[in-house]
């Protein structure tokens, strides 16, 4: 494994060829849509957390400038993996496994494992917290990609080919709602059929694949009274508007008083101690008070552009006979796509609560970083596949 | 690389895909419009419940202001520091500063909300009614649930000056005495409603709405001349003090309106520092404290012998030898006046004479008088705390009874009852409703005394004060001033004492046209003298002379000599 990655650094030092053209022969729709997230969640960050801040840590804008910190890093890791082919990460696929898999058992180690709000997701890194689950969920997209080409045969046509990648999702997912961390796991669980769907599973297997899965969650849901409460709580928040409805009718109140402009940018009321959580998973409601009807189709808007965006790119690549790439932007894709849905589906009251992040606007360091890790990977199939294009027409300009 | 040729997820497999990931944002969509604005009414009520609080905003108090408008109370912004027991949290140095910003011990603070917090109270006074801009210092000390709260503070620019009248309010702004007591309802204002928006800690975020606006209270103009408040007031206390005295007052009448001029009381207090307040200390004593009035009702005894028809003014009462027995007691003079005329029994003050005098006529007719010109009744002032006195009308009348009734004792008075008796003579024997609120115009009065009798008792008023009288020294130059000195024993625990008196003075100027009544009353005066007219009679010359001047009235007695000139500048 390190001796492929070796010889790619050196050659990726060596071509001078690699280093350019990147970006500029990039998605411009992908990267603008990104960027404007990005800009969305920083402006919404840094207005739902000056109170919170404030009384927190004493100075208003903490929250604001951690997220700028975490967006710049995870910018400046997007600059350098941009530059790691495609062949790469399939090859590490095995690998990110077992680092995932270590990663999700160290969070149990105690000192080592960070306990926020009773469950237990990050790994204490200096004074940051690593949330090993947004990492785990990238690096099992780009596992299940590698599976997927190395026994497509396998997987459109046995059974086996078909479970077994599952059996290891299993474990991952046991580790995870161990944290717990009910809401990667279904992220995780959901782009992984979706994944499975894409690349040709027989639609009987499939069928039996989902009425498991939804049955385990089902279980899951019933044997835990945590969640039970959770989804109690969601089915009818005005129940017990203060106990168990007490962070989703906030969270619905802001949509109210958001009427079709919102209050206007740094006017929210709820963010004042009454929706809590509200610079991270909560974000979208605050943006829903501040910025009204207008501001949510506008980010739902932008997060639908951007599913449909990276699946193009992964149909480019697929019909490029580049499978991997094309497994991996799915994958992106979908879980970008679910996750987002869900955060907003779970702000708006139509989905239980969850712990899910919205993607690229949420506070959250590891959420930032995976994030421009993921879209780095994106703007690698792209170019890789415009490159092959590029190919394509000299080689036709020849042939001609 | 190129050996295996990868076929590509079918167009059905990824449609369905593209379908799922249009259609639920659709779906988000149509569940937003919902919240937005379908649900918003129902939402925004809930928010509204949750964030919403109405808080009271205090009412302007009204202004208590002389008759010439001179402000006598008026209320301050001033600003309650105050705490949320279960959001307050200090650091050691906030807390720190805190105390010296509030002049208390941060053991002190941190004991009172701890003991609140304990008690699961939700409010708690830290310091009240201080200075907004130490307010805001605290504010700016940015402690989580601590709040200020605006309120009014009165703040009485006379001082101790018109403190007794104008009284004071408690530390809630409600009148306590006086007249913040008496016209509470008048002066205070209505507090309003605001409805305001708090975080959930508690803190206000911003207004919201006025539910009510806060309906500040009326201004109220009392008949009193500030200049000659603060005449009386000096006057008084440098006699009450020279005197050594224990206590005083005097209050002056304005002849036409019976409004009060002036009221003052000695010892007094500073209304607006009631940190050592002692009650004995704002008593209004001129309405409070009755005593027996003495020789100062002499007057009416001679109205009484006029009515009965009985004397007349040249009726010679015999004296000699300048004391008399009755039953057991004997009746003295100073000294043997001899044979007297009604005028020189008012004059010299003669007890013999006056009894002489009360034993001849019917003693209940002398008591209906009593209660002609207002004694054992309210004068109407509205001041609260206020006394009827008391007057004694036994069913078989002693001699000593009847003797002792006639030179003022056997009943009992107050000084503002007094000064509005002495108010009868001064308007032709008009009985007027005393007022503390500026009066407009003439105020008519019942008659209870003939304006002939009330006359004649002036020109012999005007006696008392004339050279050989026993009130000189209430002489104002210029003017004929017509009165009558009192000095009365005071009742201890063994009868009449020797040691305690009280000496008194009442009087009207210009004697013949009055304008102004004048009672002086000072209490045990311990000094070289405890005679009326050498303690009381000389407080009221002077305040006159000051008075008259203020007031502009014309003299009535002016010196001979220049008119001579005049005369003589005519005939050449």
């Amino acid at each position: 494994m390190s001796e492929t990655l070796t010889s790619y650094m050196h050659a990726a030092f060596n071509q001078k060829i690699q280093k350019q053209k990147i970006i500029w022969t990039s998605d411009y729709w992908l990267l603008g849509t990104v960027l404007a997230l990005l800009i969305l969640g920083l402006i919404m960050v840094g207005s739902a957390s000056v109170s919170i801040a404030e009384k927190n840590i004493g100075e208003p804008f903490y929250y604001l400038w951690r997220q700028m910190m975490f967006a710049g890093i995870g910018l400046f890791a997007a600059f350098i993996l941009v530059k790691v082919p495609m062949r790469v990460w399939q090859d590490l696929g095995p690998a990110l496994v077992i680092v995932s898999l270590l990663g999700l058992l160290l969070v149990f180690i105690p000192g080592l494992g960070k306990n926020v709000n009773g469950s237990t997701r990050w790994i204490a890194v200096g004074s940051f917290g690593l949330q090993v689950s947004e990492f785990v969920k990238l690096f099992m997209i780009l596992y299940l990609a590698g599976y997927l080409v190395r026994h497509i045969d396998a997987v459109r046509t046995t059974a086996a080919g078909f479970w077994r990648p599952l059996g290891l999702l299993m474990i991952v997912m046991v580790l995870l709602l161990l944290e717990p961390d009910f809401g990667a796991a279904a992220v995780l669980i959901s782009t992984a059929v979706a994944m499975m769907w894409l690349g040709g599973v027989r639609v009987g297997q499939f069928m039996i694949l989902i009425t498991s899965v939804s049955g385990a969650l089902a279980l899951l849901v019933y044997t835990s009274t945590y969640r039970m409460q959770r989804l109690t709580g969601f089915m009818d928040p005005w129940d017990d508007p203060f106990n168990s409805g007490f962070q989703l009718t906030q969270a619905l109140i802001a949509f109210g008083r958001g009427e079709w402009f919102g209050v206007g940018l740094g006017a929210s009321v709820q963010k004042l101690f009454y929706l809590p959580e509200a610079h991270t998973d909560f974000l979208f409601a605050v943006l829903a008070e501040e910025l009204g009807l207008f501001g949510v189709i506008a980010v739902i808007g932008l997060f639908s552009f951007l599913v449909f965006r990276i699946l193009l790119i992964g149909r480019r690549a697929e019909n490029r006979e580049r499978p991997f790439a094309g497994y991996v932007a799915y994958g992106i894709g979908i879980w970008i796509g679910l996750q987002a849905f869900i955060n907003i589906g779970v702000n708006m009251g139509v989905l239980p609560t969850k712990g899910l992040t919205l993607p690229f606007m949420s506070y959250g360091g590891s959420s930032i970083l995976v994030m421009c890790i993921a879209v780095a990977l994106l703007v690698r199939i792209d170019y890789e596949t415009r490159k092959e294009d590029r190919i394509i027409q000299k080689g036709r300009k020849v042939y001609e | 690389m190129t050996e295996q040729v990868h076929k590509p997820s079918s167009r059905f497999r990824i449609g369905i895909v593209l379908v799922l990931v249009l259609t639920v944002p659709l779906a988000l969509i149509v569940r937003a419009f919902d919240l937005h604005v379908t649900n918003k009414t129902f939402l925004q009520e809930q928010g509204d419940a949750r964030a919403l609080r109405s808080i009271p905003v205090a009412a302007h108090r009204g202004m208590i202001v002389d008759r010439h408008g001179e402000p006598l109370a008026v209320s301050t912004p001033v600003d309650s520091i105050w705490a949320q027991p279960q959001q307050y949290k200090a650091t050691t140095r906030q807390l720190y500063n805190l105390a010296k910003l509030l002049d208390l011990k941060p053991q002190q603070i941190k004991k009172l909300i701890a003991s609140k917090k304990q008690e699961g109270k939700e409010f708690v006074y830290l310091k009240r009614r201080i200075n907004p801009s130490l307010a805001q210092k605290v504010i700016e000390l940015e402690i989580p649930g601590l709040s200020i709260q605006r309120e009014y503070r009165r703040y009485y620019p006379t001082g101790e000056v018109a403190a007794h009248v104008v009284g004071f309010t408690n530390v809630d702004d409600v009148g306590q005495e006086g007249i913040e007591l008496a016209y509470d309802q008048w002066l205070k204002g209505t507090d309003g409603s605001q409805l305001v928006m708090k975080d959930r800690l508690g803190r206000v975020v911003k207004p919201v709405d006025l539910i009510k606006s806060p309906h500040a209270g009326k201004d109220l103009v009392l008949s009193i001349d500030r200049r000659l408040q603060y005449l009386t007031y000096r006057e008084l206390k440098r006699a009450v003090f020279e005197h050594k005295a224990k206590s005083g007052s005097a209050v002056i009448l304005d002849v036409k309106t019976g409004e009060i001029l002036a009221m003052v009381n000695q010892p007094a207090f500073n209304p607006n520092n009631r940190a050592d307040l002692q009650s004995y200390r704002y008593r209004n004593r001129v309405v409070t404290d009755t005593f027996e009035p003495g020789s100062t009702v002499k007057p009416f005894t001679v109205a009484a012998a006029l009515e009965s028809g009985k004397f007349k003014l040249s009726t010679v009462i015999d004296t000699s030898p300048g004391y008399m027995r009755v039953g057991k007691s004997v009746i003295r003079d100073i000294k043997n006046y001899g044979r007297m005329t009604l005028a020189s029994v008012i004059e010299k003050s003669s007890n013999v004479g006056a009894s002489k005098i009360a034993l001849t006529i019917d003693p209940n007719n002398l008591v209906k008088v009593h209660q002609r010109i207002g004694f054992g009744d309210v004068t109407q002032s509205g001041l609260p705390g206020e006394v009827m006195g008391s007057l004694h009308q036994p069913r078989i009348w002693r001699d000593i009874e009847r003797a002792t009734l006639s030179y003022g004792y056997g009943l009992s008075v107050t000084t503002l009852q007094l000064a509005r008796s002495y108010l009868v003579l001064a308007s032709d024997g008009m009985l007027k409703p005393l007022s503390i609120e500026l009066q407009t115009g003439h105020v008519e009065g019942e008659s209870v005394i003939s304006a002939k009798h009330t006359k004649q008792i002036r020109e012999m008023l005007k006696g008392v004060v004339a050279q050989g009288g026993t009130g000189t020294k209430a002489a104002v130059p210029g003017f004929h001033v017509a009165g009558k000195t009192g000095t009365v024993k005071k009742v201890g625990k063994h009868g009449y004492s020797d040691d305690k008196y009280v000496s008194t003075f009442v009087g009207m100027v210009p004697a013949d046209n009055p304008r102004l009544v004048m009672a002086i009353t000072i209490h045990e005066p311990r000094g070289e003298h405890y005679y009326g007219g050498a303690v009381a009679a000389p407080v009221f010359s002077s305040v006159m002379v000051g008075a008259l001047r203020l007031l502009d009235i014309s003299p009535d007695k002016l010196p001979k000599k220049p008119a001579t000139f005049a005369m003589l500048g005519g005939a050449q």
